[in-house]
């Protein structure tokens, strides 16, 4: 008989329109969850707390941290790490991730016929100027195909579970996604500080992530055995120490635009030995800072002539230059169309559903449901040029109203959806917290997703704000076999077996 | 690899080692301050005058006690050589360049940092905390033996690793000189103008001019216990230690790993081994340095006396330095 309460005792079944992750009704564990959950009946608060505070020792140790920008001392910051595992079935992530698949299949398709032929424009399923007048666009880089017409070497796309239990994609991430580092990390910690847990569940690994990473990048350069680089803004960017974590786990040169110049084309680093001819660039920097004689002209962060060339063929550049016009606010109400047109295939994963303001009747619909709805304007950005119809006051609504109204085409509006919840190990103990999930999907000759990816967590009680500079934390993302089914695996293979001897 | 890496991890090694010659340097400077007469502030401002910062320290009209040098040399954010900043610096080159030292160094280095700062606020400068900066380095310096490939990062961690031993053992040897070195010092000092030299040994008075041989035995102990020599004097010579036995073993020991032939010899087989065009310079430099270590003699040191041979070999320190850099690391 144990003196201390199990630390699960503060568990509270979640206000309906909160999808429970770990736990149905009357607290009876998901099929996912069911060892876990017993296992954690089973820990004190003083237990979680001691293992809990070998986590954070662990991670400042290894010096996984984040800078913050615009403090002085102390600008490093360590993300809270929980000790708490975000749990997916197999047969879930299998349907996940043939969505992501087909998704960015068909972006790359996208990507590439709006720097081609773009018959998706002619074929008037996207409109011609929310593509070329989008400021993502970039027209220097059009009829530049990458190998294989791939343009996303990575993407890291957030998806949520509403409270129908169901997964929606809310955005792409086509441009320089992170957060890969602590999905990595997380797993190292957990796998340090539970064994006992991995001995319990048969969880599918990640750690071979890097040696993915590094076939898709070399997958871009026509040359054998090409060169690949990782190119950095430096060690004061918030997300250094992921850029020089993947370089190593990868075996690349962290480089910094200084390191590399131009010389008839082709791009080289500066080394001890001379120069040193560079294929592939894994960029971790936005188009417009890569190359100032193209772009922004006062970057110190780029090379200049990179986009040169990148236009002669001489060197790739991953992801692409220009993706960013596939991931903007104004397209994505179109992938599932894109997925139509160029697979002709229904989507597997849910959009959120978008109405735009531009149409008539769609604006109809938006103005008849103000108060139900987020309305947001197409280029903003940062919260800005927003109504939140629940959380607004009649006043409010009316004032957008007549906002909307004179300007119809800046809006698009969707429903207020609601982030899944999880247990998480807190100041006060296990609580639940908002959740959402960000899968790598790696693109080189084909595309592979390790099963899992990033699970951030908004730490404050309430709040939906999972970002790691706004008091977010991440956790462990667990893709697991369950042993029953496996057994179940095994029994098929011998029966197969058993028939193929009746057979003979 | 990279010039820019190379470069981080020759100064990632030069920090850390210089981090340990400021430890051992106030490890003397304390020894010393125990032997002088009470009111006598001379043997105090030694680790100052060793480390060219007396000036610096002067600005800070704060009376010269061996406590306030060593707070001075340990914490001090604007001595650009004070073991708080060489520790900084040695996890900033690290910091930039992660990818190319191993997560055992980088851990070590990062773990230093952080204690450094526990020690920051809780623990006075003393012997202990001399002993607890001279272990990091050392764990610094296993580590990175126990865990890195042999290859050019590690190449390049040893070269700025030796070169500062280098300067260092020369500028502690320089403490200890013959009372003739002593007086024209002391006249040269007082005629000198305060200003900054280029000259990297700053020559000021350091003791009485006079010493009962007792203290002269206590400070010859100092001096040898600074660059962890008192053993090997004794190995290596079974005698009575004396000035010119110190002076012999410190500069021209083949085996010992403090000496200055030991460093430029270091230097030269890794200057060796880095790729060649490049470094014409540096190896001539580092050639000709090893020659007069390994075929000279304490007379031909005497000849010039040891004070200006020590200035010369610090001079010759830093140009070899300069043409490392120029060779591997130009800047852009």
């Amino acid at each position: 008989m144990t003196h201390e309460a199990s630390c699960i005792h503060r568990l509270v079944d979640l206000p309906p329109g909160v999808f429970d992750e770990m736990r149905e009704a009357q607290g009876q564990a998901r099929p996912a969850y069911r060892e876990y959950l017993a296992w954690l009946s089973s820990m004190s608060d003083v237990q979680m707390q001691s293992r809990r505070a070998e986590a954070d020792l662990l991670f400042r140790r290894m010096g996984i941290t984040f800078s913050v920008y615009g403090e002085a001392e102390g600008t490093e910051r360590l993300i809270p790490s929980d000790v708490v595992p975000r749990i997916i079935e197999a047969s879930e992530w299998q349907s996940l991730s043939r969505g992501l698949t087909q998704r960015i299949t068909a972006i790359n398709r996208f990507l590439d016929d709006v720097y081609h032929e773009q018959e998706i424009l002619r074929a008037g399923v996207v409109p011609r100027e929310q593509v070329l007048s989008n400021a993502q666009y970039r027209p220097e880089v059009a009829g530049v195909r990458p190998r294989n017409g791939v343009y996303t070497q990575i993407a890291g796309v957030d998806i949520v579970r509403h409270a129908d239990g169901a997964y929606y994609v809310l955005e792409d991430n086509l441009r320089v996604p992170s957060g890969v580092s602590y999905m990595l990390s997380n797993r190292r910690m957990m796998m340090r500080l539970f064994p006992d847990l991995f001995r319990l569940h048969r969880v599918r690994p990640v750690d071979h992530y890097p040696a993915l990473l590094l076939r898709a990048l070399k997958a871009a350069s026509e040359r054998d055995d090409p060169v690949v680089a990782l190119l950095t803004p430096g060690r004061f960017n918030s997300a250094y120490f992921e850029h020089a974590f993947l370089a190593k786990q990868m075996g690349i040169e962290l480089v910094e635009g200084q390191d590399l110049f131009v010389e008839n084309t082709r791009v080289y680093m500066r080394t001890t030995e001379g120069p040193r001819r560079v294929d592939v660039i894994y960029r971790r920097i936005d188009d417009l800072f890569l190359d100032p004689k193209a772009f922004r002209p006062d970057s110190l962060l780029g090379v200049p002539g990179l986009i040169d060339c990148y236009r002669a063929g001489e060197v790739a550049i991953c992801n692409a230059v220009g993706t960013g016009v596939a991931d903007d606010k104004s397209i994505y109400p179109y992938v599932p169309e894109m997925i139509r047109f160029y697979l002709g295939e229904e989507p597997l994963l849910n959009n959120v559903p978008t109405w735009q303001c531009r149409e008539p009747d769609q604006l109809e619909h938006v103005l008849a449901h103000l108060g139900e709805l987020v309305v947001k304007e197409v280029h903003g950005a940062g919260g800005y040029g927003m109504l939140v119809g629940p959380t607004s006051t009649r006043a409010e609504i009316e004032a957008f109203r007549a906002v909307l109204k004179a300007q119809p085409a800046n809006y698009i509006a969707q429903p207020t959806l609601s982030l899944s919840a999880c247990p998480t190990f807190v100041d006060e103990g296990i609580a639940s917290r908002h959740i959402d999930l960000r899968p790598f999907v790696l693109m080189g000759r084909e595309i592979e997703i390790v099963p899992g990816g990033l699970t951030r967590v908004a730490l404050r009680r309430g709040s939906l704000v999972v970002n790691s500079s706004q008091g977010g934390g991440t956790k462990d993302t667990w893709v697991i076999d369950r042993t029953d089914s496996s057994v179940g695996v095994e029994a098929g293979a011998t029966a197969v077996r058993a028939a193929a001897t009746q057979g003979e | 690899m990279l010039s820019r890496v190379a470069w981080h991890l020759y100064w990632m090694a030069r920090y850390m080692e210089r981090a340990e010659n400021m430890a051992r340097i106030l490890d003397v400077g304390a020894s010393l301050a125990m032997l002088s007469a009470p009111g006598d502030t001379s043997a105090a401002i030694e680790p100052l005058v060793i480390t060219d910062s007396l000036d610096e320290f002067l600005k800070r009209a704060e009376a010269p006690s061996a406590d306030a040098v060593a707070r001075f040399i340990a914490w001090d954010r604007e001595h650009p050589s004070s073991i708080l900043n060489c520790l900084q610096s040695c996890r900033e080159n690290a910091r930039s360049v992660r990818g190319a030292i191993t997560a055992e160094m980088w851990e070590c280095i990062n773990d230093t940092w952080l204690q450094l700062n526990a020690r920051r606020t809780a623990q006075p400068v003393d012997p202990a905390f001399f002993d607890w900066v001279r272990e990091r380095s050392h764990l610094l310096h296993g580590v990175m033996q126990a865990t890195i490939r042999q290859g050019q990062p590690r190449q390049f961690m040893l070269l700025g690793m030796f070169l500062e031993r280098a300067d260092n053992t020369a500028r502690i040897l320089s403490v200890k000189q013959p009372v003739e070195a002593q007086a024209q010092r002391q006249s040269r000092s007082q005629s000198q103008s305060m200003g900054r030299s280029l000259d990297p040994v700053q020559p000021q008075p350091v003791a009485a001019p006079t010493r009962d041989g007792l203290s002269e035995h206590y400070r010859l102990n100092a001096v040898l216990r600074s660059v962890s020599a008192l053993e090997a004097y004794r190995d290596v010579r079974h005698d009575q230690i004396d000035d010119r036995g110190v002076a012999e073993l410190l500069i021209f020991d083949p085996t010992l790993p403090r000496s200055l032939r030991r460093c430029v010899e270091e230097v030269c087989t890794i200057l060796l081994a880095l790729p060649g065009d490049p470094a014409r310079l540096a190896r001539r430099l580092a050639a000709h340095m090893a020659a007069l270590l390994q075929h000279g003699a304490l007379e031909d040191v005497e000849r010039v006396g040891l004070q200006a041979f020590l200035e010369r070999f610090i001079r010759n320190t830093v140009r070899l330095g300069e043409a490392v850099q120029e060779a591997y690391m130009p800047t852009a």
